[in-house]
């Protein structure tokens, strides 16, 4: 059986686990910390901007990639990357829903229409150009993060009819300032859910449209159509800055079942070096506490994400390193960061340069070991805030460089 | 501050007064004016704390720790990690600046979910020291004292039990030392580890995998007397010869207490004791929690930096783990005979921290016929003592409840979890009796009556 030791718990690293597993490997998975899904807005974005904004990914990515020849996508190809979103929608099930090929378009929590591939089903009917219902933007006093009038207003300036209201409706009973995760935990209660339709349902007219903050329901997957019949209007989410909800439930999601399906866990301990020689990696220390455990296996998945995550730094010399391992880092010519703040910054198109496998690059192009493979915000070349790129790039060069580790076997 | 007052006595303004006086003192006297002050009394301690300290600006902000906190989840009462941990921090001058931090019961799952390495929990216990300096329940000291509750109840354990059994009883406790009437408490043994092994035969011939240290910590030793019995029988089937040195507690009852003074000498002093037995072997323990405290906490929390300690912590195994590091290197034998039987896991927070993943899932399932359900739940509620006291009981009650529900619905008959108060708190929770994953071992490998 294949061993194989995947580093970093973020979308690229579980979507490496989890085929890795489809593949019959045994996979211990060891992340430092909780990975960046969870703080994600419950979607899954391929290409959202070009800068121009994107309609249909699929149609657009031969072009972008001609334009970005260092670009993960570059790497992948377009079929690459359909590869990737195919298997995302295998492994989440009914998490996602897509849009017949096109970009969805949705609020986010100030108001903004934003492209995503797939979404949360509990957001789809906030895409303005489903219907023409009449928005309501639901408010609530105790939710600090999310400021209904905002909204509303910036909807309105995008000519859709919107308006705010505000519900004086805590999350618990005296609690003047609690997070989306506090009412999602509330709304896991029916009688809870029940008494939030009754308020709201007498602030509404037929006919219109109620968008909420994304707090129906952690851990009850029913959560939200029950709210939605109880109600009896059209209704979405819209997410929120973390604590996301939606995003905690693909985090949980996916945490939770690559764990029952017995991926070796390791949460909470950093890994600190790689060992190998003749460019073959042989193992990693991670460092537990009181001492370092020495993980064998036949090949690694490296997907420690870029510099969010701190996997990618830069020093006080100007120098940018990647910070666990020392690989070697590619980074773009020039000058990093410009002085116009607004504008793109060089700098963080640094990262690692792979082969087509996903294998990591020394300088002179030749795989660091045949058997490391790098996924994820890791990988050199994007710039996956502004393109809106961060979920298709982690899926496609995860799933990539597990069938890589397959043909290997 | 010139006449000393009963500091229960002071003002809120006197009180804070006093914090900064007292910072002024070691600022000009230690670090010059910019220091940052900890642990006051004892300035020379803390580089490990230091280190603390300087992981709040690692801080995104991202919330995460927020998700993982499982008292955040259940009381509007408590702050949450972020605010009292980083964001409370960058505040404190030596006084405290937000007493529901009171709240955080340091099972560390916030430190465990952090993707930057802020030192959440190590902070919150750090300053929860420092908050309660001067006011301390008696309460607080008595519960960190382990040994002599179990020195006390062994030998009149038929009478402590009743006692403890006993309503009336119980409701003075609470009343007069704070311990909630309905909290789990141990059942005291009539028979103490130490006298077990004493008596204990070794397997006759050389132990032909050399010795290992057992470290059984005081509920081991007095409470939990089975699980050290399984353990030391396991490992000698295993052709290991178990040394037992003298030794006291490991002080994670005191440290989690916040008394640091008398935690650090307990455990430097316990760390002397396990070296004794042998300076390059192995100890394995199957307290979860107080393998933690020798691992890390005892380092990271209260800044101890003996070498004692040091050496002791890269040596240290929990059970399971060690029992899987056999595994890994092909030497532990499979002579286990079936168990057919679906058993709830849960991992108690303070094993979790150790970062090391749960090995005891694997261990349990290379049990023929042995199924293993993870709880999926980060804490029981009693972390340590802090579900006993009167004015936590039903935040820790809640805190466990979903793990309650779920271990009567996966098998009413065993649960599994690897640290005594925990099992307590299961057990007393459920009514579903509770053992340590090497009970399980112990019985499939056919050493039970
Ligand atoms: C707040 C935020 C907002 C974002 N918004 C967008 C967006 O709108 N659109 C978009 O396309 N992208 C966005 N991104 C980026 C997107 O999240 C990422 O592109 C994508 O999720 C990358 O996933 P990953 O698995 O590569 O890395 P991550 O999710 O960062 O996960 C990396 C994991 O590896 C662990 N790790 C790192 N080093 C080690 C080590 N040495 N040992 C063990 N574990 C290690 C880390 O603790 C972390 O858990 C955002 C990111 C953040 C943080
Ligand atoms: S998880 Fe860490 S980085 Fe995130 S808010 Fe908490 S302390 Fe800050
Ligand atoms: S140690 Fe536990 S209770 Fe305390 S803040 Fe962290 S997660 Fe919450």
């Amino acid at each position: 059986m294949t061993r194989v030791v995947v580093i970093g718990g973020g979308l690229a690293g579980l979507m490496a686990a989890a085929r890795l597993v489809d593949q019959g490997a045994e996979v211990t998975l060891v992340t430092f910390g909780i990975g960046g899904l969870q703080l994600s807005h419950g979607g899954f974005d391929v290409l959202g901007y070009t800068p121009e904004r994107v309609d249909r990914p699929f149609d657009a990515l031969d072009d972008f990639i001609a334009a970005h020849p260092d670009h993960p996508y570059a790497r992948l190809g377009t079929q690459g990357v359909r590869e990737g979103v195919a298997f995302a929608c295998t492994f989440f099930g009914d998490l996602f829903v897509g849009n017949s090929e096109r970009n969805w378009l949705l609020p986010t929590a100030v108001g903004a229409l934003r492209p995503t591939y797939l979404a949360s089903p509990t957001m789809i009917a906030a895409d303005p150009r489903a219907d023409h219902d009449p928005v309501v933007v639901v408010g609530l006093r105790q939710l600090k993060d999310f400021q209904a009038d905002l909204i509303a207003g910036n909807l309105v300036k995008q000519q859709i009819p919107a308006r705010a209201i505000v519900l004086d409706f805590p999350a618990r009973i005296r609690e003047a300032d609690a997070s989306g995760l506090t009412y999602a935990r509330a709304m896991d209660r029916a009688d809870y859910r029940a008494d939030f339709a009754d308020a709201l349902r007498k602030q509404l007219s037929k006919g219109e449209k109620a968008l909420i903050p994304a707090i129906v329901g952690h851990r009850t997957a029913t959560a939200f159509t029950d709210l939605r019949d109880r109600l009896g209007s059209p209704l979405a989410e819209i997410p929120l800055p973390p604590p996301s909800v939606p995003g905690m439930r693909l985090n949980d999601y996916a945490s939770r079942h690559l764990q029952d399906i017995r991926v070796r866990w390791i949460l909470g301990s950093r890994v600190v070096a790689i060992h190998g020689h003749d460019r073959r990696a042989s193992s990693v220390d991670v460092a537990t506490s009181g001492h370092i455990i020495e993980l064998k296996a036949d090949a690694f998945v490296y997907a420690p994400g870029g510099f969010e995550s701190g996997a990618i730094s830069l020093d006080s010399y100007g120098k940018v390193l990647e910070t666990h391992l020392g690989l070697p880092v590619q980074v773009p010519e020039g000058q990093l960061i410009g002085p116009d703040r607004t504008a793109e910054q060089p700098l963080f198109r640094s990262g690692l340069a792979t082969d087509d496998h996903m294998r990591v690059l020394d300088q002179q192009n030749r795989p660091v070991f045949e058997n490391l493979f790098a996924a994820g915000g890791v990988l050199a070349g994007a710039m996956r805030w502004s393109e809106k790129s961060g979920e298709g790039i982690a899926a496609a060069s995860a799933v990539r460089a597990a069938d890589a580790i397959g043909d290997l076997a | 501050m010139s006449t000393k007052k009963d500091p229960k006595s002071l003002t809120e303004s006197e009180r804070r007064q006093r914090d900064a006086d007292r910072r002024k003192k070691v600022a000009v006297s230690q670090h010059g004016p910019k220091v940052l002050t900890l642990s006051l009394k004892e300035p020379d301690v803390f580089a490990a704390q230091q280190l603390n300290r300087a992981s709040l600006d690692h801080c995104v902000k991202c919330t995460i720790c927020e998700t993982a906190c499982p008292v955040l989840a259940v009381t509007p009462l408590f702050s949450g990690p972020k605010y009292v941990g980083p964001q409370a921090e960058r505040f404190r001058h030596g006084e405290s600046v937000d007493h529901s931090l009171d709240y955080c019961s340091s099972c560390g799952l916030c430190t465990l979910a952090c993707p930057q390495g802020v030192n959440i929990a190590e902070l919150n216990s750090m300053a929860r020291a420092v908050m309660k300096a001067d006011h301390m329940p008696i309460r607080d000291f008595l519960i960190g004292e382990t040994v002599l509750m179990g020195k006390v109840m062994t030998p009149i354990a038929p009478i402590a039990n009743a006692a403890l059994a006993n309503k009336p009883i119980r409701i003075a406790m609470e009343k007069i030392i704070g311990v909630h009437r309905d909290a789990p408490m141990p059942t005291a043994q009539s028979q103490s580890f130490v006298s077990w092994a004493k008596h204990h035969k070794r397997p006759a011939g050389p132990a032909p995998r050399g010795p290992v240290v057992f470290f059984h910590g005081c509920a081991g030793g007095y409470f939990e007397v089975q699980t050290s019995i399984h353990t030391v029988e396991v490992l000698e089937y295993l052709g290991f010869e178990v040394i037992v040195p003298t030794q006291g507690c490991c002080g994670l009852a005191q440290q989690s207490n916040g008394l640091f003074t008398q935690a650090r000498k307990t455990v430097t002093k316990l760390c002397r004791q396990l070296r004794a037995a042998g300076q390059d072997l192995t100890i394995v323990s199957s307290s979860g929690s107080c393998a933690g405290m020798l691992k890390h906490e005892a380092h990271e929390i209260m800044g101890v930096d003996d070498p004692a300690l040091i050496d002791v912590s890269t040596r240290t195994r929990e059970t399971s783990e060690f029992l899987m590091e056999l595994e890994d290197a092909g030497t532990l034998p499979h002579s286990f005979q079936r168990i057919d039987m679906t058993v709830p896991y849960h991992a108690p927070c303070q094993l979790k921290d150790q970062g090391m993943g749960m090995p005891a899932i694997r261990l349990l399932e290379l049990i023929p016929g042995l199924k293993v359900v993870e709880s999926g739940e980060g804490c029981c509620g009693i972390a340590g003592t802090y579900g006993l006291k009167k004015e936590k009981y039903d935040v820790a009650q809640a805190v466990g409840q979903v793990l309650f529900d779920m271990v009567i619905d996966t098998n009413p008959e065993l649960a599994v979890c690897d640290t005594e108060t925990c099992r307590w708190q299961i057990s007393k929770s459920t009514g579903v009796p509770t053992v340590h994953p090497v009970s399980l071992i112990h019985r499939a490998y056919g050493l039970g009556d």
